[in-house]
């Protein structure tokens, strides 16, 4: 596709963005993903999820511009509470607490929290522009697929998503396959055979998504939390607008890491499997390594702040790469974003830019915009969102058990509904005990009818040969990825623990 | 986390052995290819297989402690099952008590008891809460919400 092409589609967007509906979605939903960072105990999955069912009679674009900004507008929030009170407000904003606290107990809080407010307006913005070129011709390239193709990539994202997340491979394959099992609930979309309904004739649509990704999320946070009650030392700090403006030093200082993390956060985000937390991670550990001073480091240096936010915010960009172009989603939150989009009846995937035009380039626009928003609400109000942070965790439970439970209740309003979210609420947690995670059972699920439609179809094609899957080209690349990426780990793990007892991780 | 990995994978090692049994009965072939009951089959399968390897790997699988308490004492566990058993109680009650007045109960509940905040708070905060749901829900996004027989 030309770039003169993609101007013009992303004009399309920005007329669609810019309609009054959209820009006042947008604006709540960076707001909302403001509010959602700042608060530690609430993250974006469950923030997304449950705004499924709220936006559930909003158009698709004005509800997936509101969930996305959710998404970005958490990686922004997120900053101000790992810096003020030493607590990252999302798992993505951990490695910011390092510097950020020290910093801002040397009485430098409001640079810190003004160079995380540009440093991920700078690294979100370069990742929406990229998202603008690569998805194009990358949509173009996926048309290609048949099933084969689609099945492989499928099972890649599965098993990249799963081989990443959490500390044991084999629970989050184990996680994954479980979310494939529960997919399987209701009728069989092939050959109209129910399937595993025990004559309930609520499950013959299959385990309602919304109560599930609510249950999963929502409820389990709460319950988790109850156990270990937040703990939160502020330091006391004045915010003025001035004090926000990192000194020309701290540009200098800042600029190279920006730069260097908004590219690595980006295709992290791109991969399926490692979100902005593992994008954080990587490019706070590489500007050690690149730094002529890496003893800052941990003491209050502020690329030790720029560097993390700016990968966290480019990695949410470039998670949406593979969810648009692909339908494959490479996070636990891009899941239920995916599930959102198959709600509202759309099929994201190569096709999507050709049938659809009007929403994926109004969300991508919308991006560009919600950047802007994010900046002037994180700069001139930050003293707000840092008072939000008083409001104890205490009168914020019930508010989030209520909301899931209406919201659960308002999508079908049945009371069964409900019962799927409790069930998977306490699912859901004792996973979350037992140190399993729990995005891989969401993509399994969100996946699973697409996984066993474009299987059951390769098969029907090759009369039962599996090795169709290896014949192909492309499929044959993907395959083989995928079975990589299960391997290759377990090699490691057995090597290493023939070597010597797991190092321990950060 | 030994002791505990080794009774999950027993409990999701039946739970595989349930799938594999209940699809069993589903056709397995179709009249075209493979059937409904093909992949929660093979699902099935592999996840037995996996739970064998959890309660087999238990003991050596790096990562987990060999003793490590899943509670750090009992009573943590006391907000989690009284938040579990409000909230089945107040889908049980939503449709008889009506929305306005359950959701209050459940907050009020939740904040007074779970929360131990003071009752004229937690009362202010679940009035409040339930109300603002209210308009939320019925008023601005039109969606039915249960009323008990006294109509509200």
């Amino acid at each position: 596709m030309d770039p003169l092409g993609i101007f013009n589609d992303l004009l399309l967007g920005f007329q669609i963005a810019f309609s009054l509906q959209n820009l006042v979605f947008c604006f709540l939903g960076v707001t909302l993903g403001t509010l959602i960072g700042v608060l530690p105990g609430i993250g974006p999955v469950t923030g997304v999820a449950i705004l499924i069912p709220i936006t559930f009679g909003l158009n698709a674009t004005a509800a997936i511009i509101t969930m996305a900004g959710v998404y970005y507008g958490a990686m922004y929030g997120g900053s101000t509470t790992s810096i003020l009170i030493n607590v990252p407000g999302e798992s993505s904003s951990v490695m910011t607490t390092l510097d950020g606290y020290q910093m801002a107990k040397q009485g430098r809080a409001g640079p810190a929290l003004g160079m995380a407010a540009f440093s991920s307006f700078l690294a979100g913005t370069l990742a929406v522009v990229m998202l603008t070129f690569i998805a194009p011709p990358l949509a173009n390239v996926a048309l290609a697929f048949g099933p084969p193709e689609y099945f492989a990539l499928t099972f890649t994202g599965l098993t990249l998503v799963t081989s990443l997340s959490g500390e044991s491979m084999l629970k989050g394959i184990m996680s994954g396959v479980f979310g494939l099992i529960v997919a399987c609930v209701g009728v069989d979309a092939i050959s109209g055979q129910e399937r595993f309904t025990f004559g309930n004739i609520y499950l013959l649509d299959g385990l309602g998504f919304i109560g599930v990704a609510v249950g999963l999320f929502a409820v389990a946070e709460v319950l988790v939390n109850l156990e270990e009650p937040l703990k939160q030392v502020f330091v006391e700090t004045k915010l003025s607008l001035r004090g926000l403006f990192p000194n020309l030093q701290d540009w200098k200082d800042s600029l190279g890491p920006i730069g260097r993390s908004s590219l690595l956060g980006f295709f992290i985000g791109v991969l399926p499997g490692a979100g902005a937390t593992i994008a954080s991670f990587m490019s706070y550990a590489m500007e050690k390594k690149l730094s002529r001073h890496p003893e800052r480091f941990g003491t209050g240096a502020i690329e030790g702040v720029a560097a993390p936010e700016g990968a966290n915010n480019a990695a949410a960009g470039g998670a949406m790469v593979p969810l648009l172009t692909l339908g494959i989603p490479g996070s636990g939150t891009t899941a239920v974003l995916l599930g959102a989009l198959l709600i509202h009846g759309l099929r994201p995937g190569p096709l999507l830019f050709q049938t659809n035009p009007d929403f994926v380039w109004g969300v991508i626009a919308s991006m560009y915009i919600g950047n802007v928003l994010l900046l002037v609400l994180n700069l001139p109000l930050v003293g707000m969102w840092a008072s939000i942070l008083r409001v104890p965790y205490k009168i914020l439970m019930p508010l989030i058990v209520t909301l899931s439970a209406v919201g659960v209740f308002a999508t079908d309003t049945n009371v069964f509904d409900m019962w799927v979210m409790f069930a998977f609420g306490i699912i859901g947690y004792l996973m979350r005990k037992l140190e399993f995670p729990a995005a891989p059972a969401v993509l399994g699920l969100v996946l699973g009818p697409l996984v066993e439609r474009s299987l059951r179809q390769s098969l029907t094609i090759s009369h039962g040969d599996l090795s169709i899957f290896f014949t192909r080209p492309i499929s044959a690349v993907l395959t083989i990825c995928a079975l990589l990426s299960l391997c290759v780990p377990l090699a490691r793990a057995l090597w290493r623990s023939r070597r010597k007892p797991a190092a321990v991780r950060p | 986390m030994r002791r505990a990995d080794q009774v999950t994978g027993i409990i999701i090692l039946a739970f595989s052995l349930a799938v594999m049994e209940g699809s069993r009965r589903l056709p397995p072939s179709g009249t075209f290819g493979p059937g409904a009951g093909f992949l929660p089959f093979w699902l099935g399968a592999l996840m037995a297989v996996l739970s064998v390897m959890l309660i087999v790997t238990a003991n050596r699988r790096p990562g987990t402690a060999p003793r490590d308490p899943l509670f750090s004492n009992p009573w943590v566990l006391a907000p989690v099952l009284f938040t579990v058993g409000g909230l089945a109680a107040y889908i049980l009650l939503l449709e008889r008590m009506g929305f306005l007045l359950a959701t209050a109960l459940l907050s009020a509940f939740l904040l007074g008891v779970v929360e131990r905040e003071t009752w004229s708070k937690s009362v202010l905060v679940a009035v409040l809460n339930s109300v603002a749901l209210y308009v939320i829900f019925r008023l601005v996004l039109g969606v039915s919400l249960p009323r008990n027989a006294f109509g509200f």
